[in-house]
């Protein structure tokens, strides 16, 4: 397979404002100020800032997965919102393959998302199917 | 109500059926917004196009809840995560039917006290009945002290 225990990957994924909104309302329709107004965010729902929706931060990290492995197929994927990742802010999604199943093709990958102070406010897990090497 | 009596009575009973189209723009947005650069997500032209695997959780049934499910047990809750299991890719263009169930409710004791946790289903088919995808949403109540 193309993809081996231990192996690790990140990308540097964009949540700024103009991004965040155009998910709010081009992708879905969840055109909430907690989402997109910081000002709002802090007065109104006692939030550091606006916060990136839950479901983009998991699409990140679904989009981290087919950046490493291009072709791959995700049959399962899990995460878990531990805290706020704020919009405008600069997080690294990460990877660590975790287990390699030769014989069924897949492989189990541990995913995190880690803010500029080193914490983590989402990880997951995922299992691929990997492409096969022609 | 407590747990044993949620669980009892709403566990496992379908209470919602819906139907989403998964419309090209809202794929692409999606795919863009999150950074996909695989074609298969960002690229309309691909022969294999379709939308991102975690796509459908963009997506609510027309109930969040039962109808008789005491809604208040669960204000003041907050999203603790989202699965999504993906049986076959996303067809862009295409309707699918969500239908939506309480999975589980369970409670955890850990060191910051006792929480409940709600486990809301939405799995969808194509117009053929086939599995797309399953979505598990966890609401988390923190419970009084």
């Amino acid at each position: 397979m193309m993809v081996e225990f231990g192996d690790e990957f990140e990308f540097q994924p964009d949540v700024s404002m103009p991004t965040v909104k155009s998910f709010t309302t081009e992708a879905t329709r969840m055109d909430f100020w907690r989402f997109t107004d910081h000002e709002k965010a802090r007065e109104l729902g006692g939030l550091p800032g606006a916060i990136v929706p839950g479901i983009m931060s998991q699409g990140i990290l679904a989009a981290a997965i087919h950046r490493f492995l291009p072709g791959s197929t995700i049959r399962k994927i899990d995460t878990i919102f531990r805290a706020p990742l704020l919009v405008d802010s600069s997080p690294t999604a990460r990877g660590v393959v975790t287990h390699v199943d030769e014989e069924e093709g897949t492989a189990e990958i541990d995913l995190t998302l880690v803010n500029e102070a080193g914490e983590t406010p989402v990880l997951g897990t995922a299992v691929v199917e990997v492409a096969r090497a022609e | 109500m407590d747990v044993e009596e949620l669980k009892t009575r709403f566990v496992g009973e379908e209470f919602d059926s819906t139907e989403f189209e998964v419309k090209p723009a809202d794929a692409l947005a999606f795919a863009r917004c999150c950074g996909e650069t695989d074609p298969r997500y960002s690229d309309p032209r691909h022969p294999e196009y379709q939308a991102p695997p975690t796509f459908m959780t963009r997506f609510h049934g027309r109930r969040t809840m039962p109808e008789e499910f005491p809604e208040e047990y669960f204000q003041g809750s907050f999203d603790g995560g989202k699965t999504v299991i993906a049986h076959a890719p996303i067809p862009v263009g295409a309707t699918l039917v969500g239908t939506s169930q309480i999975a589980d409710v369970y409670r955890k004791t850990g060191r910051s006290g006792s929480m409940t946790f709600l486990v809301h289903r939405m799995e969808y088919r194509n117009q053929e009945g086939e599995p797309i995808s399953t979505v598990d949403w966890k609401l988390i109540r923190k419970d009084e002290a």
